[in-house]
């Protein structure tokens, strides 16, 4: 029994070390004070978009993982499902404030951040988005503790609609918005600058909250009703990827051709993989990156199977909270809602140090400085394929 | 012209699908006049049944079965699965306040709602789950006429629809089941005295009811692909709406209403907005039920003197 007890104990002592040492090449080592604390993450964990808020939670929880070992803090993520829902994102976030969590991580959507952000704003909470990309959410004033760790749609969208015009060249455009604010800014963005193009805008609306055979028949009848020849471009800036393969699958039904060109809402190689398609993101991919910090994102989510570009952002947003957290440890403070919150706002990570691959670093308004954009092409197996010097 | 046909195609699809659904409302209310609002997420379920045959027999892309045999095993593993989830749904949870007041079912039903909706939640997670249906039927194949395109699917939940349709109408109009069926609608205790077995009855017309709303799960995940747990709210009030518009409790009124209310969904889609559709559909509830209360084929109460 002894034996087996020194055994267990011995196995137990190598595989810590083991851990430890495979982790060598993830978050650099920093001499801290160690320091208890927790953090909430918001996100549609269950619901149409799911596959999307399990995604930032699975790279939320392996930044604190790794930052708690790098850092010897140790910070709990506490999870709060918002369905991507506004209604239940504030239920949510009375819930976080009424809690002892020092920031949060999300909401996800940015309809949810209009919802939430008066609420954290007025509990001095500092909350970090990596999705959410509607541009007066930094800019209106109203979200004082607002920041993201991506582009908004000012740059996203002249981007996406950019590329259209230069590369794809068509004469008319079909633009779908789906209801929710996330997209409508999108559209609000591109529809001046394809019609400036001379390109001829045919604006439509779907309901985002339809669900199966109410959603279908809606897709559906756009496509049969809306989509012309001339079209050869149909923009579909939504936040739920299987709506716009269904939206793919409707146009090869009824034997008519567009190009689809889907935003970071449809970013899914599981879910949105009409082949021709097009997919702008404010995430790198990092599946094929040679950094350290990198290849220890990558195989620390491998166990989760495939994944779009929503995990890197946000990634990079639980990183931003947790460096601010163990600065605030390092100063010999109890880290509490406004020191984190002053940490924050001075943070500074080097482009090498996070996964985006940018110096993260924010505006007044919580905008990060000098965001960059990503493209992807979805060639003839479905495979997304990151364009370059877009 | 190719327009309108392609908008009737759309709307006949979805109308099929919510006047199955609608004909389990319509028999639950006929025999215990309860508005079963659980009825949605056994269509769920049924969908999640027929999901997980695919991946049962190899998945999508490598099944191991010939896809004729593999809808047949869908159909009946979902018709079978649901109708017994509606027997005991109506065992457990609608029996016992047989005698209760109405509004006590009714909010039982709805209780049983959210616990289907989230036990599947528990069980099998919040992602969406795919049928990947191109995979193993190309949308491409059916018939396309004049740039009217009618696919293999489109086919099939056209023709089982009407053939469930007509074979429920037989079962009603010609068979002893049905005369009992018919007898415990009518009047639940002269029928009992008259030695007909109601629990048994009502357990069938459960059964009967559920098993259809099963296979228009399985129908809706071969057309439309992609499942979630809350597929069943909306699609339940859409066939809640063609029911009572067809008259509640009517099954040709069900089956009429449920075509009709996915016609006027799909014209009001094509011709005058996507945006507006649901309040047109459910715009036409609130009209039916103040020019028609009794809906199409329903017919006005008596009243006793």
């Amino acid at each position: 029994m002894k034996r087996i007890i020194v055994f267990a104990v011995t196995l137990a002592a190598l595989t810590a070390a083991g851990c430890g040492s495979s982790k060598s090449s993830s978050p650099k080592k920093s001499a801290s004070t160690s320091c208890s604390t927790s953090i909430a993450i918001e996100g549609p964990f269950t619901g149409p978009v799911a596959q999307l808020g399990l995604e930032q939670l699975h790279f939320a929880e392996l930044a604190v993982a790794q930052y708690n070992a790098a850092d010897k803090t140790n910070v709990t993520l506490n999870q709060d499902d918002t369905q991507l829902t506004p209604s239940i994102a504030v239920t949510k976030t009375q819930a976080i404030i009424a809690s002892s969590a020092v920031a949060v991580v999300g909401p996800a959507g940015s309809q949810e951040v209009e919802a939430v952000g008066p609420l954290f704003g007025k509990a001095g909470v500092a909350f970090v988005s990596g999705s959410a990309t509607l541009p007066a959410l930094a800019s209106s004033g109203k979200n004082p503790t607002f920041f993201r760790v991506v582009p908004d749609d000012d740059v996203q969208g002249p981007q996406d609609a950019n590329y259209v015009i230069n590369h794809l060249k068509p004469k008319a455009v079909l633009i779908i918005d789906d209801d929710e604010a996330y997209s409508q800014g999108l559209v609000k963005v591109m529809t001046p600058i394809l019609q400036k193009a001379g390109i001829k805008v045919n604006h439509q609306t779907y309901n985002e909250t339809d669900t199966g055979a109410t959603l279908a028949n809606a897709l559906s009848s756009i496509v049969t009703s809306q989509l012309t020849p001339a079209e050869t471009v149909t923009m579909v800036p939504w936040q739920t990827a299987t709506a716009a393969q269904q939206f793919g699958l409707d146009v090869a039904q009824q034997h008519k051709k567009t190009i689809l060109f889907g935003t970071d809402g449809t970013d899914s190689p599981t879910q949105f993989k009409i082949p021709g398609s097009y997919v702008s993101n404010f995430g790198p991919d990092i599946s094929t990156a040679t950094t350290a910090l990198d290849k220890s994102i990558v195989s620390g989510v491998a166990k989760y199977g495939p994944y779009g570009a929503f995990g890197v952002p946000t990634y990079a947003a639980t990183e931003v909270l947790m460096k601010a957290i163990a600065s605030v440890c390092q100063a010999g403070q109890t880290p509490s809602r406004s020191n984190v919150l002053a940490a924050v706002k001075k943070t500074s990570i080097a482009p090498a140090d996070n996964p985006m691959g940018v110096t993260i670093a924010f505006q007044p308004g919580g905008d990060l400085v000098g965001a960059p954009g990503y493209l992807f092409h979805i060639d003839s197996k479905g495979t997304y394929v990151s364009i370059p010097n877009h | 012209m190719q327009e309108f046909l392609q908008t009737t195609v759309n709307g006949l699809q979805t109308g099929c699908l919510y006047a199955l659904l609608a004909l389990g409302y319509t028999m639950v209310y006929g025999v215990l006049k309860l508005l079963n609002f659980a009825h949605g997420d056994v269509y769920m379920v049924g969908a999640y049944i027929g999901y997980y045959v695919i991946r049962w027999f190899g998945g999508p892309t490598a099944l191991t079965i010939p896809v004729p045999l593999l809808i047949v095993i869908m159909f009946a593993l979902a018709a079978s699965g649901c109708g017994l989830l509606g027997m005991a749904m109506e065992r457990f949870a609608y029996r016992p306040l047989r005698d209760a007041p109405r509004i006590a079912p009714l909010i039982t039903a709805l209780g049983i709602s959210f616990v289907l909706e989230n036990s599947v939640l528990l069980l099998f997670g919040g992602f969406t789950k795919s049928y990947s249906t191109p995979s193993f039927i190309s949308s491409t194949n059916g018939i396309h006429i004049g740039g009217v395109s009618i696919d293999s699917v489109e086919i099939l939940i056209i023709v089982v629809s009407v053939a469930m349709m007509i074979g429920l109408r037989a079962l009603v109009n010609r068979t002893t089941l049905g005369k009992s069926m018919r007898a415990v609608a009518s009047d639940r205790e002269a029928a009992e005295m008259l030695g007909i077995n109601v629990n048994r009855t009502i357990a069938l017309t459960f059964f009967i009811g559920s098993a259809m709303a099963g296979v228009a799960g399985v129908m809706s995940g071969l057309a439309f692909n992609e499942i979630t747990n809350t597929i069943g709210f909306l699609a339940g009030l859409k066939a809640f709406t063609a029911a009572v518009v067809g008259g509640i409790g009517s099954i040709p009124g069900a089956m009429i209403g449920g075509i009709f209310i996915g016609l006027a969904e799909s014209f009001s889609l094509s011709y005058i907005s996507t945006e507006y559709s649901d309040l047109i559909v459910f715009g036409i509830l609130i009209a039916t039920m103040l020019i028609r209360p009794q809906g199409i084929f329903g017919r006005p109460p008596l009243q006793k003197v």
